[in-house]
């Protein structure tokens, strides 16, 4: 099989994904759940999209309040709309 | 067949030595080596040139053999041994196969005489015989005659000789191995010319690449030498030495200080998930007790022992946080953090209800993540919020506590709720308080040590989502606000988890699948029509994890990752 397991001992992943930590928190939420090889990397790529959103609508609070500062109270309200859109 | 070989069509060695022999004069040799030439002499001198065609023709039907050669040789070419007559014997004897296989068979007919006039012979050939191509038929023919042992010493020591001084003619083997090359007849042709090559040119040879071994020793040597220097940390050793590129699933960014605390981290866990089940009834009325000396002590030393082992996870949390509960009780944005996270309680606690109702485990798992979500509330707001938690676990008590709180929190004003939530948190933990003052004290200083373990690695997994978020801001933020986003990337996985059970419990799976993760990134917006997973794959992760998830074709008729 061509290419299999891609990964080589070589390469330098340059935004590694922290996939034992993020087994390891779904087996401690979910101790009866497994999860797939893929699917903690599409886990990783569902907390970078959220992360992204959020940091995105916390700039823009912090924007509209003319706050060169992220703080906490942006963070605190773009958290409140971007949990309400990921609950799914 | 036989006609084709007389006919001089193909200027094969054949045709062209039979040429020669009919238009060459014939010498008569000097010497005499055996008495059997001699006696075939007479005979063979008179029909020399008709029964050429008669011998070829004989020749050809038959394989070789050496009463073959007899015959031959009796029939009357040998005239004194000329060159002419050997000539002849050798093409009537020479197969027009390969030069090595008449060797064995060629061997008993031991001709010395051959040998020595063939030497002659060559020297003598060259000024007979005008065509230059013809010379190295000759010694091929000659070397197939000789016998084997000397023909090989004499090839090996030729040969060398002739490589070393680049000879191109002389000897006999690099006669044979142009020959060889020459004669299509033959069917050895390439072997011989490369091992030339490789002798004549010695630095062409390549030679394996030595480096991987030095680099395996020398990191052996590293690691006695550091195991030595640090015998105790043996465990730590290789992950030092180790490079930091190497192992991808080395991912853990923690991975030195679990060495020590990882056995204490897994004990705490099995515990947890042992008392989870038996303490399901207790854990309301514990919850209360467990929050009434929250709000009086602001220590980390409020949880009630019998809450123990349920409550490592609420300790774990509220430990960490006392600081910031101090110092935020006095902000204003406290409030704005109680609404928000009221209401989020309200949701939560909603959700319990729903989710309790649909499946039996989350019954268990409510209370851990109730707890877990508790821990992030403030101190003031804790009362209020866990007695709504605790509905969902004992619906028929706490019902009657929610209720009211419910209504007075979402009736009440921001502002207006901290004082309220002083006044009905301490009439309701002042009854309980006074029954545990020890309790609260002790548990805490034995399990601090052992909740810190707990905590970092967590933290520091879910750092690298926060430097991630850090970079997507591109605005310095607040240390606080960094702790927010920690709490926020807690709830997320909340959500996640329990978004992920429910689908694989729809589609009847008790693993989840990528199928569901899809369909929650559907659901939540980010996969459209427009957009598909695909997409977002190739967008925002990195090539080898890429690899790992789209499919793609590869040589051989392969789809990796296999559909």
């Amino acid at each position: 099989m061509a290419v299999s397991g891609v990964l080589s001992q070589r390469t330098h992943v340059r935004r590694k994904a922290p996939r034992t930590f993020l087994r390891r928190l779904f087996r401690r939420q979910k101790p009866r759940l497994r999860l797939e090889t893929g699917g903690d990397l599409l886990v990783h790529l569902n907390c970078l999209l959220f992360v992204h959103r959020l940091a995105e609508e916390s700039r823009m609070n912090a924007f509209e309040n003319k706050d060169g500062v992220i703080k906490k109270e942006h963070v605190l309200a773009a958290a409140k709309v971007i949990l309400k859109k990921s609950r799914g | 067949m036989a006609d084709t070989y007389n006919s001089d069509s193909e200027p094969t060695t054949r045709t062209l030595l039979r040429r020669v022999l009919d238009t060459a004069d014939t010498r008569t040799p000097r010497r005499r080596r055996s008495a059997r030439i001699g006696v075939q002499k007479a005979r063979l001198e008179m029909p020399l040139s008709s029964p050429t065609k008669m011998n070829v023709s004989r020749r050809s039907q038959r394989a070789r053999s050496i009463d073959r050669l007899a015959r031959v040789q009796t029939s009357g070419h040998l005239d004194e041994q000329t060159p002419r007559t050997l000539l002849k014997n050798i093409l009537l004897t020479a197969p027009e196969s390969s030069i090595m296989m008449p060797e064995p068979v060629v061997k008993p007919v031991p001709t010395p005489q051959v040998v020595q006039s063939s030497r002659r012979k060559s020297s003598q050939g060259s000024l007979e015989l005008q065509l230059p191509e013809l010379e190295p038929p000759t010694t091929l023919a000659l070397g197939l005659l000789a016998p084997g042992r000397r023909k090989q010493r004499l090839r090996l020591s030729a040969f060398q000789q002739g490589v070393d001084q680049g000879l191109p003619l002389s000897q006999e083997p690099h006669g044979n191995a142009n020959a060889s090359s020459l004669t299509s007849s033959l069917n050895l042709t390439f072997a011989t010319p490369l091992q030339p090559q490789s002798v004549q040119r010695p630095g062409l040879a390549r030679r394996p690449p030595t480096r991987r071994a030095v680099d395996v020793g020398a990191f052996l040597q590293d690691l006695r030498d550091t195991s030595l220097v640090s015998p105790g940390d043996s465990l730590r050793t290789p992950v030092a030495t180790l490079p930091t590129d190497t192992v991808l699933e080395d991912t853990q960014p923690f991975s030195q200080p679990l060495v020590g605390r990882s056995p204490s981290v897994y004990h705490s866990l099995p515990c947890l998930s042992h008392t989870e089940a038996e303490d399901a009834e207790r854990a309301v009325s514990h919850r209360t007790q467990s929050s009434g000396p929250k709000l009086q002590n602001y220590n980390p030393g409020k949880q009630a022992q019998l809450l123990a082992r349920k409550a490592k996870n609420v300790d774990a949390i509220a430990m960490s946080f006392p600081n910031k509960s101090s110092a935020i009780s006095g902000e204003d944005g406290v409030d704005l953090l109680q609404d928000g996270i009221d209401e989020e309680a309200e949701e939560r606690m909603e959700e319990n209800l729903s989710v309790s109702e649909v499946m039996d485990t989350t019954g268990t798992q409510g209370s851990v993540r109730t707890e877990n979500s508790k821990g992030y509330r403030e101190m003031t707001e804790a009362v209020e919020t866990n007695e709504p938690k605790g509905s969902s676990e004992d619906e028929d008590i706490s019902d009657r506590r929610a209720s009211p709180e419910l209504a007075s929190n979402t009736t009440q004003s921001p502002q207006a709720r901290r004082p309220q939530f002083l006044e009905p948190a301490p009439p309701s933990s002042t009854a309980v308080l006074s029954s545990e003052p020890l309790s609260t004290r002790l548990p805490p200083r034995a399990r601090a040590p052992g909740s810190r373990p707990r905590q970092d690695p967590h933290k520091t997994g879910l750092s690298h989502y926060v430097k991630f978020f850090s970079f997507c801001a591109k605005m310095p933020m607040e240390k606080k606000a960094v702790e927010m986003v920690e709490k926020c990337l807690d709830r997320y996985f909340q959500h996640l988890c329990d978004d992920l059970e429910a689908f694989a419990a729809h589609a009847g799976r008790k693993t989840v699948r990528p199928e569901d993760l899809e369909l929650l990134m559907r659901r939540q917006g980010l996969v459209n029509d427009q957009v598909s997973l695909r997409v977002l794959v190739e967008r925002h992760l990195p090539l080898e994890y890429r690899q790992l998830l789209i499919p793609c074709a590869f040589s051989g008729n392969s789809v990796f990752p296999a559909q």
